[in-house]
């Protein structure tokens, strides 16, 4: 389970010191995984804390400490959707959310993954949080099926088919494909 | 995405950890606890002292009883949902909560035995007595089960501890 299930064990018992190690470790790349969705840094700012809230609260129920990574993205999923099917009811306000695209990345991010990224917007969101869970949360395929709650040949499927719009997308960008 | 690849580590902002400090307080959670003890409590006695009462009691003060019982009810109902909704209790938390918690159902039983004793009749003591130990062992219940639990993650904690490297 190692060191993070440590963390989670004593999190659970009640250590409240814990809870800062715990989010110091887990806030980047939950954060990533939610402004990959989302695509704007300040609402990530918002949702990132609106899962954090939620992890708080559930964590005493979790059973299995060693599976804390995909119940996070589950609770981080579930904030998204939340935010997506309530943006989709108001359009107007939605899309100029969702479409903003990220400007203030980490300058120390490499091309391949700024070139990644950018090209995300682009991807429908089923194909966008796979890519993102895959490649850039670096999940194996049975933590990715976990976290979508389908059978890890459909991940794989949708990895290719994600992959392939990527391709397509940055090609019609000009990058080398 | 290989190591190199990943951006540097993103320091968690002020407003989340205020947030998350508020989450997780213990202050936050022994106080609903005090709370829904001692709505829950409070009814239960007044309740004994309506029960006992050896003459008929007044519209008046019958309709006083009954909102300080409803009020008492509704202060632990929403103590209860506070606790397993919004300040879920952690192992330690749990422990601690229903040692108060049996403390309190302990004095309480005492207090209506007392009551009942001292102004009802045979019936109403024992239903107080009765009802006394079933909170009573609800309690001790509620404390058994926290101790395991707590046993089951300190053994856990260990285990891992020695694991890591």
């Amino acid at each position: 389970m190692g060191n993070e299930g440590l963390l989670v064990v004593r999190c659970q018992l009640g250590e409240r010191e814990a809870f800062r190690e715990l989010v110091a470790i887990w806030h980047t790349p939950l954060w990533r995984y939610v402004r990959g969705m989302v695509g704007s840094q300040h609402l990530a700012d918002d949702l990132a804390q609106e899962a954090w809230v939620a992890v708080v609260r559930g964590l005493p129920r979790l059973r299995q400490p060693e599976r804390f990574a995909p119940w996070l993205y589950t609770i981080a999923r579930r904030t998204v959707t939340d935010h997506l099917r309530q943006a989709y009811r108001a359009p107007e306000t939605a899309m100029e959310e969702t479409t903003t695209v990220v400007a203030d990345d980490e300058l120390s991010s490499v091309l391949t993954t700024m070139q990644i990224e950018a090209g995300l917007a682009a991807l429908p969101p089923l194909e966008r949080e796979v890519l993102i869970l895959f490649h850039l949360e670096d999940l194996p395929l049975a933590t990715c099926a976990e976290v979508l709650g389908v059978q890890t040949g459909t991940v794989k499927s949708r990895l290719h088919r994600a992959r392939r719009m990527l391709r397509n997308h940055l090609a019609e960008k000009g990058y080398e494909a | 995405m290989s190591e190199q690849n990943r951006p540097a580590q993103r320091a968690v902002p002020e407003q989340l950890e205020r947030v998350l400090a508020t989450e997780v307080s213990l202050r936050s959670r022994l106080g609903h606890v005090a709370v829904g003890l001692a709505g829950g409590c409070g009814a239960a006695l007044i309740t004994v002292l309506w029960v006992t009462e050896p003459n008929p009691l007044p519209t008046r003060t019958q309709a006083v009883f009954v909102g300080l019982i409803a009020i008492g009810l509704a202060w632990a109902v929403f103590a209860g949902w506070v606790l397993s909704r919004r300040r879920p209790l952690f192992a330690r938390d749990r422990v601690l909560s229903a040692r108060i918690a049996l403390a309190a159902t302990v004095v309480t039983a005492a207090g209506g035995v007392a009551l009942a004793a001292a102004r009802g009749g045979t019936a109403d003591l024992v239903a107080t007595a009765a009802g006394g130990v079933v909170f009573t062992a609800a309690a001790m219940l509620a404390l058994v089960r926290a101790r395991r639990r707590r046993r089951e993650l300190l053994r856990l904690r260990d285990a891992l501890r020695q694991d890591a490297p």
